[in-house]
């Protein structure tokens, strides 16, 4: 090659770099955290947005779930946190009392934020709100459902599914003393597993209370802190601690997670299972699920019927309030892909949410959608999944809930396990609360 | 033979090691001789070279060590909760009565103290035995050496994860024998039961970090002089007699390094645990290494965090010194 070709050549490659990387500067980045699922679902997602939204390049990081919490604190406290984010209902006061989430109405077009937000589920919109605002728009959002094996029901001869939670116990001991499985009852309760707390509300609510009255003081013992014997909580403990003695509950629900647990249920081992509703989906697919077909979804055994239901969603983080018009204008449209109907309307990324893993949703039209049914009628009763969705309550949360829920996992299990009394975990359960509080407000 | 009288023996006709440190001292005398020749100009900067030559070290270690210890002391005083990123007021040594008031680091230290009693037994008198059973002469005993190398090879996580699925409940293989023996007749929950999680951790650890105890023990057995042996059979000492006034003196420098170590490592399990266990059930395998990360990136009570750190080290420093008085050369080899 001639000199003169050598020059030509690195002048074309000048050419053809040189644009590519200023259109590459040009554009508007957005850096998106998610917890670890189906990411490369997400990666399409992203780049179906991104032909959507010219100029808009999104880069996405994943955590752990279990990680999640922490790894997300650290980075904001280090100031590199993410743009746009997954986030849940249980750490939304926590983060937006510290100002690392912010409302939406701050950064986006109020008017647009509450018609957006108009037709979700009432427990969607509350868990997603704060100090009367709203931090975000659903990524999903589930209640808590109670499912049991209708097969070992019919083999050990009981043929009303359990009303209440002596029911449930009834019923172990008759699947058990049949011989069918060892433990009938199982948790996902490890004490790394977020889910946990979220079981046992939604079996406090099942008995007509939550963990906290409306002024946020527990509601399981007296103003004088000395312990309510009939209150829900209490009722739970011994509940558990009698499933624990008598052999009917699996020691091991105690140490693993809710993946686990659900191994357990699709594997006939255990007859009831206790997870987000759509967790059923794949429960009941014969593809994963040795009792495909056999795992019925019932309201939650108890007095009141009652669940929680909590929503994962998709926040804007202080660093994005902080960022130019253009960054937030690309971040509204995300957001409005990612968590809204999108440019055509068709809710693009919720829609294929539901119908690919069967996750619950915030917008209450979408079970209208013909699709939607079809595809949840497939694993579930549509009518009943959208009749707990209606009801279902979100619990009462607060900014020191995450620090006390790590205390109370292990609180609760040191009852269960008969290390300390009722009474005494009522009481240490309170005074963590009370003294988090305390510190919170004192500043 | 008393044990005093092997170790003497055993001192006599070395090397005068002295010699050449007393040479190397006349030729330091005589550059200073040449040293007090030389211009002041020349001198001063001679005297100043070493210190900075050391410079660039004191700075890497005041940024790497001296400048967090310092920090750690500041958060350690004031209340620092990450959750509360804008409030840090001074709150003096309340940090420290705090965290070491609470039952359940008490509960914690006396989980910890139980499973390294535990652990260093268990190091002890497993390994002693291995390290005379490899030490002898038998086929494959060479490869034996080597292979018992491999898990402490592996990453704690890893062995973690291992032990995680062997003892798991419904699908572990330890299950799958115990049944296969006919010695269970459903499968047993050694996670969930509170008595024996610590022990699956402390299995794991043993199998883990016992090469290391018994490779150091070897060591030291190789070296010991068979005439000695020879010279107890002659005096008619037995196995037990040759054990207990040859081996196990010579020994001792060895064990003491092995006690100090796996106290040290057990008291500091962290990976196990996180692989394993989680701290639990309830808080059964919650060692304090495991209690103070919580407290620091769970609670994410920095503050709080950093005063339980300082009296982890605390009790490391007095292991450390145990052990450095331990290991003084004039008390391993006397019965004082």
């Amino acid at each position: 090659m001639t000199n003169s070709k050598r020059l030509l050549a690195i002048l074309l490659g000048l050419f053809l770099i040189i644009p590519g990387g200023l259109v590459a500067q040009d554009a508007t980045q957005l850096d998106f955290t998610i917890w670890t699922f189906d990411v490369e679902q997400v990666q399409g997602y992203i780049d179906a947005f991104e032909e959507t939204a010219p100029g808009v390049e999104v880069t996405l990081s994943d955590v752990d779930w279990g990680q999640y919490h922490d790894t997300l604190v650290a980075q904001f406290v280090a100031g590199t946190g993410p743009d746009v984010m997954y986030a849940s209902d249980h750490w939304l006061q926590e983060w937006a009392s510290a100002g690392w989430l912010v409302p939406l109405n701050t950064v986006f077009p109020a008017e647009a934020v509450e018609e957006l937000t108009a037709g979700m589920f009432p427990y969607t919109l509350q868990g997603m709100s704060y100090n009367g605002e709203i931090y975000g728009l659903p990524y999903y959002s589930d209640p808590i459902s109670f499912v049991y094996n209708t097969r070992l029901y019919e083999e050990a001869g009981i043929t009303e599914p359990a009303e209440d939670w002596d029911d449930v116990l009834e019923h172990a001991r008759a699947i058990k003393a049949a011989g069918l499985v060892q433990y009938p009852i199982g948790f996902g309760w490890s004490q790394d597993e977020p889910f946990s707390i979220e079981v046992v509300t939604a079996m406090l609510m099942s008995r007509g209370d939550e963990f906290f009255d409306e002024n946020l003081n527990p509601t399981f013992v007296t103003a004088e802190g000395e312990p309510i014997m009939d209150s829900a909580l209490a009722q739970h403990i011994i509940w558990v601690k009698t499933a624990v003695d008598e052999g009917l509950m699996d020691p091991e629900s105690l140490t693993r997670d809710g993946v686990a647990d659900g191994q357990s249920v699709m594997a006939g081992t255990q007859a009831y299972g206790m997870s987000r509703a759509s967790g059923l989906a794949a429960w009941q697919d014969p593809a994963t699920s040795g009792e495909a077909g056999n795992l019925a979804m019932i309201p939650i055994p108890g007095p009141t019927h009652e669940t929680l239901g909590f929503v994962r969603f998709y926040a804007v983080t202080s660093k994005l309030a902080e960022r130019d018009e253009a960054a937030q204008e690309a971040a509204w449209q995300f957001m409005q892909y990612f968590g809204g109907p999108g440019p055509d309307g068709s809710y693009p990324v919720v829609r294929q949410w539901a119908l690919k893993w069967g996750l619950g949703f915030g917008p209450v039209p979408l079970y209208e959608d013909e699709q939607i049914r079809e595809a949840f009628g497939v694993w579930g009763d549509v009518n009943l999944l959208e009749e707990t969705a209606m009801t279902a309550r979100a619990r009462r949360l607060s900014p020191w809930y995450a620090s006390w829920d790590v205390f109370t996992r292990a609180e609760l299990q040191r009852a269960y396990l008969g290390q300390i009394s009722a009474e005494e975990a009522l009481v240490n359960i309170a005074n963590s609360w009370n003294e988090l509080r305390a510190e919170y407000e004192q500043g | 033979m008393s044990k005093g009288d092997v170790a003497h023996e055993s001192g006599r006709g070395g090397v005068d090691l002295s010699a050449p440190l007393r040479a190397a001292a006349g030729s330091a005398v005589e550059d200073e001789a040449t040293t007090t020749r030389r211009p002041a100009a020349v001198r001063g900067r001679l005297e100043s070279f070493p210190y900075l030559a050391l410079l660039p070290a004191l700075i890497v270690i005041s940024l790497l060590t001296i400048y967090p210890l310092i920090y750690s002391v500041d958060l350690a005083l004031h209340k620092n909760v990450l959750t509360q990123p804008n409030r840090h007021p001074f709150v003096g040594l309340e940090n420290f009565s705090e965290a070491l008031g609470n039952p359940a680091l008490h509960r914690s230290v006396a989980r910890t103290a139980g499973f390294v009693v535990l652990t260093v037994g268990g190091s002890v008198f497993l390994g002693v035995p291995i390290a005379l059973l490899l030490n002898e002469k038998f086929l494959g005993a060479k490869v034996l050496q080597v292979l018992i190398l491999i898990p402490w090879a592996i990453p704690p996580v890893m062995a973690g994860i291992i032990w995680r699925w062997m003892f798991a409940g419904n699908v572990g293989v330890i299950n799958g024998a115990l049944y296969s023996l006919g010695l269970i007749d459903n499968y047993f929950s050694f996670f969930g039961n509170p008595a024996t999680a610590p022990l699956t951790v402390a299995v794991a650890l043993l199998w883990k970090d016992l090469p290391l105890a018994v490779i150091l023990l070897l060591a030291t057995l190789q070296v010991i002089p068979g005439e000695l042996y020879d010279a107890a059979k002659i005096d008619g000492g037995g196995a037990w007699a040759q054990f207990r006034y040859i081996t196990l003196p010579f020994l001792r420098p060895a064990l003491t390094v092995v006690l100090i170590f796996q106290t040290i490592i057990s008291f500091v399990t962290f990976d196990l645990i996180f692989a394993m266990t989680g701290g639990g059930p309830a808080d059964a395998t919650t060692f304090v290494a495991w209690y103070t990360y919580n407290e620091i990136f769970t609670n994410l009570n920095l503050g709080r965090g950093a005063a339980l750190a300082f009296a982890i080290g605390a009790v490391t420093l007095v292991m450390a010194v145990f052990y450095f008085l331990a290991l003084r050369s004039e008390r391993l080899y006397t019965d004082k």
